[in-house]
């Protein structure tokens, strides 16, 4: 059965049962990706996966379910599941659609030739060859991957909205692993776009130079120091308390930014963006509910501007959407969610920030953030890698040390940001991304 | 599910290029869950995932695609993908399948799936009442209801066609607790590969919800934990999450097939102190990580990882046992038909020792005595690792004092497991969803209470 046979059977079962408001959202996601170990291709996997979400109003609830069985019995047993399930519902969240015949930003996304499966696999061959030929340290374990692929988003729903967007890449990754005799280190890099235009061994240097810097690394000492947080560490940290600026976890009672709007959050140097359109992204011009999206200011100089809203948190604190509505996956409820945040860009490198800094630690690996860190309360302590600052200059690797702070002190205490803003790195229709930042106040764990 | 002659032909298709193994996944599986937020039930989610995957092997080469499509016509195009991916040789292995016959050693009483709503709504909101009304400085409860009833299929040309339903229920709550300004949370959520009837005495869910709100409570008035190098008692349960991390990647498959892990050619060798006995289990009756049969339809089995130290065994799948040489050992898993199975653990617990848990707490002069454990993660190449105390307390004198907040505890897994020098003797297990490249499964991890002579506890 196809979408469109499918979405027909599954609107004639919600007639027939009377639901009158109701919404298809259709995912589909199709894949290429291939490895190579050594000198050969190691795994190649290829797919096409999709599924559909029906929600409808019933009982003054919005229930939901989902499938990937496309089918008349998977249509049949949708709705009535659909329906079962706003009758359980219990909290005072009313119904809500977004009406079609709204207008919409329009942004192209960057069109480049994707390779076919043939392409991918040679670009994979070539460029594991170039990176075990690269350096006398790089080892035969080391791999290369690459994929391509297209993510289709389609929502309809019984108020006249018809939507449909496709964003395809294609991405090369550079995963070396290095060894001096005594230890083995790794890195990874990835970079999106054309493949005629990726610059390879620029990708290979930059992974095979992270490998290698944090060879033979100390531990640093105890104590409070100046940290400067590389543009990935910053970008790590912002996606994991970024829900903080949702007004679901705020009307949750499970963001310490809950009431705070209009009020100073952070240092006058702080401006936060959310940007749906931003270079590299999906350029998505609506959210998961249909409604435009637009790019906005989250924190300017300080000053807390706005939460970021969906129909229904909007609804509630007599507000409009800022159209962040968004699922974690097509089966998820609609919750919210950033497209691209970052920290705008200052003036200064990130060699001018490690000057100001003078003696403390360059972080540029950050791991644990799914366990380490509490988006509610704020509160960090995270196993850290990067080099010592001595004399406003990187000096020795370190790792095996931690970083412990509280992400919303923080925003009070970025002494400076560089102006060093890349794109984020993941491909999805959210990312988070961040200049280098020098911040006092943290707590360095080590020897 | 698709008949034993279908299979054949799909297989017989993948393999037409010249593999010299092919394997055809299919499933069915009902996840749902019910989240509840302050009392109210907020959200359902209520998805059925299916479809199946295709994997054909030649050499040390694989090539798998997936399809949403289960229908002949579907699987027979999904076949005929892989085998123009492998390229162009012509077939050479014979396919003739038999039925396994799977014991059931984790029987599944009242299946989830079949059961309304409203049952597991009284479930969830008996938990939530009971951290709501433990204290008065809970100012917010969430909570949520999972259970999966995933079905799989399994046909490969080693002859294997096998099937097994995998039923799980796990009920998690949090609990948010604020005392002078300071917000803190807590959490419990404990689930078996069983029905409904975990809940007939083995898991009380008002017990569930105090202990998450028990948890908010105590760290909403500790302090920070201090920074430094100090000695750690880790107690049972998700306390093992230690192992999982310091250890456990780096003896999965995936990583030793690539030479890509700190204990690659240790076999036989001394890795561990000589209290350090690890397992990994997956057989254990109904337990949260266990299985019937791998996602290659191996049977499960127990294996013994270390033994007093030595390294005894890897935890391999098919695939990466190719490249190590070495036989399967019932370990290949994947969240769904979509990802790549590799080599995963199941349950995953070090043996219980013999030093009684008041002399490990009184072996300590100071340092820090680590009540419940969060996740962690590990970077195999290194051993590096992380994991997060979400209840700490600092000791002194041998005595334990007051709780402490926000520490992780940091180190390399090759120097952490050598420095294990005391084991007690009660070994439980605490539930996780272990995250890697073929996805999020249900693990299971464990302990008794157990000293780290000394590690870097990151604090402020």
């Amino acid at each position: 059965m196809t979408f469109e046979e499918f979405k027909n059977a599954v609107i004639a079962e919600a007639r027939q049962r009377g639901i009158e408001d109701y919404e298809l959202y259709y995912a589909q996601y199709d894949a290429i990706s291939v490895e190579a170990f050594r000198h050969e291709i190691s795994e190649f996997s290829t797919g096409i996966e999709g599924g559909v979400c029906f929600r409808c109003a019933v009982g003054g609830h919005m229930g939901y379910a989902s499938t990937e069985e496309l089918s008349p019995d998977g249509a049949a047993a949708l709705v009535r599941r659909a329906a079962e399930n706003a009758v359980t519902l219990e909290s005072d969240e009313t119904p809500l659609l977004v009406a079609g015949g709204q207008t919409y930003e329009a942004h192209k996304p960057e069109e480049y030739p994707l390779p076919d499966a043939a392409g991918l696999v040679r670009t994979v061959l070539e460029m594991q060859d170039m990176m075990l030929g690269s350096d006398p340290a790089v080892l035969d374990n080391s791999q290369s991957g690459a994929y391509v692929s297209a993510n289709t988003v389609a929502i309809c729903n019984s108020r006249g909205l018809d939507l449909k967007h496709t964003s395809r890449s294609a991405a090369l990754m550079a995963m070396p692993i290095v060894g001096d005799g005594q230890e083995m280190s790794n890195a990874y890099e990835m970079k999106r776009g054309d493949f005629a235009k990726i610059d390879r061994a620029e990708v290979i240097a930059k992974a095979v130079k992270k490998a290698k810097d944090s060879l033979g690394g100390g531990v640093p000492a105890t104590g409070a120091m100046p940290v400067v947080f590389s543009p990935e560490a910053m970008s790590s940290l912002l996606g994991t308390f970024s829900q903080a600026f949702s007004s679901e976890m705020a009307q949750k009672g499970l963001s310490a930014l809950r009431g705070k709007e209009g009020q100073t959050v952070a240092g006058a140097n702080v401006t936060l963006v959310d940007d749906p359109f931003f270079e590299g992204s999906a350029m998505m011009p609506f959210d998961d509910e249909g409604s435009p999206t637009h790019k906005k200011n989250v924190i300017e100089n300080g000053r807390l501007v706005t939460l970021l809203y969906n129909l229904q948190t909007a609804a509630k604190a007599g507000k409009a959407t800022t159209g962040n509505g968004a699922k974690a996956g097509y089966a998820s409820k609609v919750g919210v969610r950033p497209f691209v945040m970052y920290l705008a860009p200052g003036e200064k490198t990130e060699e001018e920030l490690l000057k100001e800094a003078g003696n403390g630690v360059y972080i540029n690996m950050l791991g644990g953030l799914h366990a380490g860190a509490n988006p509610i309360s704020g509160d960090f302590s995270l196993q850290s890698g990067g080099f010592l600052i001595e004399d406003g200059k990187k000096a020795a690797p370190v790792k095996s040390f931690t970083v412990a702070g509280n992400f919303f002190t923080m925003l009070n205490a970025i002494r400076d940001i560089a102006s060093n803003l890349e794109p984020p790195r993941g491909g999805g229709s959210t990312g988070f991304t961040s200049p280098s930042v020098l911040v006092d106040g943290l707590t360095v764990a080590g020897k | 599910m698709i008949s034993k002659a279908l299979c054949e032909r799909v297989l017989k298709r993948a393999a037409s290029t010249g593999a010299d193994y092919a394997e055809l996944f299919a499933e069915n599986t009902l996840n749902h869950s019910i989240e509840m937020v302050g009392g109210k039930v907020d959200a359902i989610n209520d998805n059925v995932i299916a479809g199946a995957a295709i994997r054909v092997y030649k050499g040390l080469r694989s090539v798998m695609a997936s399809t949403v499509d289960t229908s002949e016509e579907g699987l027979m195009r999904c076949a005929q993908r892989v085998a123009d991916a492998l390229g162009e040789g012509k077939a050479e292995i014979a396919i003739h399948l038999s039925e396994q016959v799977i014991a059931n050693i984790h029987p599944v009483l009242d299946a989830p799936s079949s059961v309304a709503n409203r049952r597991k709504v009284d479930i969830l909101r008996a938990a939530s009442n009971a951290a709501k009304e433990y204290d008065e400085a809970v100012r917010q409860v969430t909570g949520r209801f999972l259970d999966v009833d995933h079905n799989i299929l399994i046909a490969s040309t080693d002859g294997v066609y096998a099937q097994d339903r995998q039923i799980r229920t796990r009920l998690a709550v949090s609990a948010v607790a604020e005392m002078n300004g300071q917000t803190q949370t807590g959490s419990c959520s404990p689930g078996r590969r069983m029905g409904m009837e975990m809940f007939d005495g083995l898991i009380d869910p008002a017990a569930v919800g105090r202990e998450a709100a028990r948890q908010a409570v105590v760290m909403a008035g500790a302090g920070y934990c201090p920074a430094g190098v100090m000695p750690v008692a880790i107690e049972n349960g998700f306390g093992g999450v230690i192992f999982h991390e310091a250890c456990g990647h780096s003896l999965e498959a995936s990583s030793v097939a690539y030479n890509a892990s700190q204990f690659c050619g240790k076999l036989g060798q001394k890795i561990a102190s000589d209290k350090v006995t690890a397992i990994d289990d997956g057989t254990i009756p109904n337990a949260w990580g266990s299985i019937n049969i791998d996602d290659e339809g191996t049977p499960s089995r127990r294996r013994v990882l270390i033994e007093k130290g030595v390294l005894k065994t890897y935890m391999i799948d098919k695939f990466n046992g190719r490249r190590m040489g070495m036989e399967s050992t019932a370990s290949s898993r994947r969240e769904s038909y979509s990802y790549t199975p590799t080599s995963r653990m199941t349950n995953t617990y070090i043996a219980a020792g013999e030093d009684r848990n008041e002399d490990i707490i009184a072996s300590i002069e100071y340092g820090l005595y680590a009540k419940k454990m969060g996740g962690g993660s590990v970077n195999p190449v290194t051993g590096e690792f992380n994991f997060a105390v979400d209840e700490g307390y600092i000791v002194r004198n041998g005595r334990i004092c007051e709780p402490v907040r926000g520490a992780s505890l940091v180190g390399k897994g090759s120097e952490i497991i050598q420095k294990i020098d005391m084991v007690g003797t009660d070994m439980d297990m605490g539930q996780g969803m272990c995250g890697s490249s073929s996805g999020s499964i249900p693990t299971n991890v464990g302990q008794p209470l157990i000293r780290v002579s000394s590690i870097t506890v990151g604090g402020r």
